[in-house]
This record gives structure tokens, C-alpha cells and sequence, in this order.
């Protein structure tokens, strides 16, 4: 009984000591590495969405609070005025996962700017479709205002044959991004408008 | 002082992880694309054999023998998720080439090999040296292959380019029967060494 005892606490303490020992490790890097994450997995998506250099975006982060969860949103600005957004947002169903991926709004014109994904793991040759440009372009100068569907649903994406539940995730994504803009278009302007004056009274 | 020695030489020609002891072959297959790769991949472990090897012998008397398989093995995933996180820290480019051959490497066989064979029965001192000796040979060898399979299949060391626009690499060294073809080449050159030498070799 006493050497069982033994085995469990030295089997224990060795558990509880690298449990620790890493959870402090890990607050101490979260922050660097979020950094890098949003530098090398974000930043090449920004780029392309918002058409100017990574490091400048990604100083502009927001989480909006919407029904659907958090999204994280990176903006641009433009003479004073707020004029892209990128909103991020997980696509639930995916054949292999959850799909992570960025819509890019045209705050201006209330149209899209394209979609890129961010994470996926979906099947190569198959669902990984998903990021091909032939089916990401379709989402380009869509409207905000009216909701994007598929062709079957009365909308306008043609989506993969073969790959239903990675469009359906794509999709699932793409309605929590316009919808997360739409009912905190004015929670975003606000939010934009603090941070600024945060980094006003800052400087 | 020569025990010391003996040590400290062992792993680099002796008990040359990949080549002579057959050990670790995953990594050494599936990393090994570039010469970059390969050598971080190496320092990865070299990192983990020094401080568990360290770890296990100062511990080797607090351990009970029947949980010790699992002790070590606590004791070598933390260090492991610990270089994951410097990795995506401070590498994150180099982190995101190894993918799931990082974490893989709590199952290498090198690691718990040194810990059984070695760390769990001598002196902390002496066990960091082996974990450093094995860990350099395991490191230079996965370099060689590396940089065979870059310099032949895309013309470039380190991502630097060696060739002249003429140079038609060999594509195939790259993807993965290249690594076969790179491995076995040279376990047969250095077999067909030690045999001239007199060495007892792998038959």
C-alpha cells in the first residue's frame, strides 16, 4: 500500500511540476506568439484583402462581441475615415474541422473585397478546394446588404461538387462575417474611434 | 577525464544516431526536404536529449522503477512543448516547416533510448554530455541529408542558390523517395567504411 502510494505521488508531483512549469511558460510567450500567428498566418491574408503592407494592419485590431461570438476585425483607414475592414470568423462543419477565414469589406462601397482562408483541414484535392481562386473570387464586390447564398439557395456561389460540408463550412463562416458586420456596424465605428483616441492621448 | 571523452566523441561516429544505430529514422526522413529543416529539426533535439537526459539522472533516484517509463516520458513532453512554443515564438517560419514532427518527438526513440540506456544510471554531468554528443551527431547527420536532398533536388543550401540557371535539379530528391534513396546511399557508404576499417557493422 505505502509503495503504491510512493508511485502515485512522485508520478504526481513529476505531472504537477511540468504542468506548472509550462502554463507559466506559456503566459509568458502567449502574447509573442499571437503576434507571430497574426504576422505570418493573418498578415499574408491582410495583404491581400486590404492591398497594403501586414505590419500596418495588424497594429488595427478589434474583437467585436456579435450573437454569434467573437469575431476578430483588423481595419484600415483612410483619410480619417475607416475604409476596409477584415472580419475573421470560424466556419463551423468542415469535413476535417473548423475553417478559419477572413472576409474583407469595403466600408465605402458596403461590398466585399474577396475572401481568403486563414486554417483548414480539409481533405487535399477535394475540400481543399476551398482555397483555390476560382472559388474565392466569386465572393468579390458582393454586396453586404443582401445575404450570400449558394446557387442552390437562390444565391450566387457555385460551390464544390464533391465537398459539400467545405462549402457549407466556407458558407457558415461567410454569413457569421456580414452578419457580425452588419449588426455591429456602429459598435465597430465606436470601438475604431476610441482605439484611435486611445493612441492620440498615447502620443 | 577519458571516460569523459569517450562521452563526449561517442555519439558523433560510435552511436551516430540515424546512421549507425538506426534510430530515429522518422525525423530523418520526413524533415529533412532542407538543409534548414534538418538542422533545426536536429537542435530541436539536441535540446530536448541534453535537459531530459539532465532531468532523468538527477531524478534516477527519486523515480520508483515501475513508473519510471512514464516519468520519463512526462518529463520529455514537457520539454518537447516547450520547444514548441519557442519554436512558434521566436521560429515560427521553422515551426510551422516541422509541423507534426515536433510534437512527434516525445516518441523519438533516441530520447528514451539515452534515458534508459544512459541518463537513468549515470551522473548528471555526464548524462547532459551524452544527450549533447547524441544530439549533435543526430544534428549533423540530419543537416547531410538535408542539405544532399536541397544542393541535388532544388539547387539551393540553406535556401541560398548554389547552382546556375543550367542545373536541372533532381525533383524527386525533395519529396519523399528522395529521403529513401539519400538514406540508404549513405548507411551503405558508411557501412561499407566501417567494414574497411574492420568495424562490426549493421548487417
Amino acid at each position: 500500500m505505502r509503495e503504491i502510494a510512493k508511485l502515485v505521488l512522485v508520478l504526481g508531483l513529476i505531472c504537477g511540476i511540468s504542468a506548472g512549469s509550462l502554463s507559466t511558460v506559456r503566459t509568458y510567450l502567449a502574447d509573442r506568439i499571437e503576434q507571430q500567428n497574426d504576422l505570418f498566418v493573418r498578415g499574408p491574408a491582410l495583404e491581400l484583402l486590404l492591398q497594403q503592407p501586414a505590419q500596418d494592419i495588424l497594429a488595427n485590431k478589434l474583437i467585436i462581441d456579435s450573437p454569434e461570438g467573437q469575431a476578430l476585425l483588423f481595419y484600415i483607414m483612410d483619410t480619417g475615415r475607416v475604409s476596409g475592414l477584415a472580419i475573421e470568423t470560424v466556419g463551423k462543419g468542415g469535413y476535417g474541422g473548423d475553417i478559419s477565414l477572413m472576409l474583407g469589406v469595403n466600408m465605402e462601397s458596403n461590398q466585399l473585397l474577396g475572401l481568403e482562408i486563414i486554417k483548414h483541414q480539409e481533405t487535399p484535392g477535394i475540400g481543399a478546394q476551398i482555397e483555390k481562386t476560382t472559388f474565392r473570387n466569386q465572393w468579390r464586390k458582393l454586396s453586404t446588404r443582401d445575404p450570400v447564398r449558394l446557387i442552390a439557395a437562390g444565391g450566387t456561389i457555385d460551390g464544390i461538387s464533391g465537398a459539400t460540408y467545405s462549402t457549407n463550412a466556407v458558407m457558415d463562416g461567410t454569413q457569421k462575417a456580414i452578419s457580425a458586420f452588419n449588426n455591429s456596424k456602429d459598435q465597430i465605428s465606436e470601438l475604431i474611434q476610441q482605439a484611435n483616441s486611445a493612441d492620440q492621448q498615447i502620443e | 577525464m577519458s571516460r569523459f571523452l569517450s562521452v563526449l566523441v561517442h555519439g558523433i561516429w560510435k552511436d551516430l544516431p540515424p546512421f549507425r544505430l538506426v534510430l530515429g529514422l522518422c525525423p530523418a526522413l520526413a524533415v529533412t526536404a532542407s538543409a534548414n529543416n534538418g538542422m533545426g529539426m536536429g537542435l530541436s533535439v539536441t535540446f530536448v536529449l541534453i535537459f531530459s537526459n539532465l532531468t532523468i539522472s538527477l531524478l534516477r533516484n527519486i523515480i520508483p522503477d515501475k513508473v519510471r517509463i512514464a516519468s520519463y516520458i512526462v518529463i520529455i513532453a514537457t520539454l518537447v512543448v516547450l520547444v514548441e512554443m519557442i519554436l512558434q515564438a521566436y521560429f515560427f517560419g521553422l515551426s510551422q516547416q516541422l509541423g507534426i514532427y515536433i510534437p512527434l518527438i516525445v516518441v523519438n526513440c533516441i530520447i528514451l533510448g539515452r534515458a534508459e540506456a544512459f541518463a537513468a544510471r549515470n551522473p548528471a554531468f555526464l548524462s547532459a554530455v551524452d544527450g549533447f554528443s547524441v544530439g549533435l551527431g543526430f544534428t549533423f547527420s540530419l543537416t547531410l541529408v538535408g542539405s544532399i536532398r536541397e544542393i541535388l533536388g532544388a539547387g539551393t543550401w540553406f535556401g541560398i542558390p548554389l547552382t546556375g540557371p543550367d542545373f536541372e535539379p533532381f525533383a524527386f530528391l525533395v519529396k519523399a523517395p528522395g529521403a529513401f534513396i539519400c538514406l540508404g546511399l549513405i548507411l551503405g557508404l558508411m557501412n561499407a567504411y566501417g567494414r574497411w576499417r574492420g568495424e562490426n557493422v549493421i548487417q
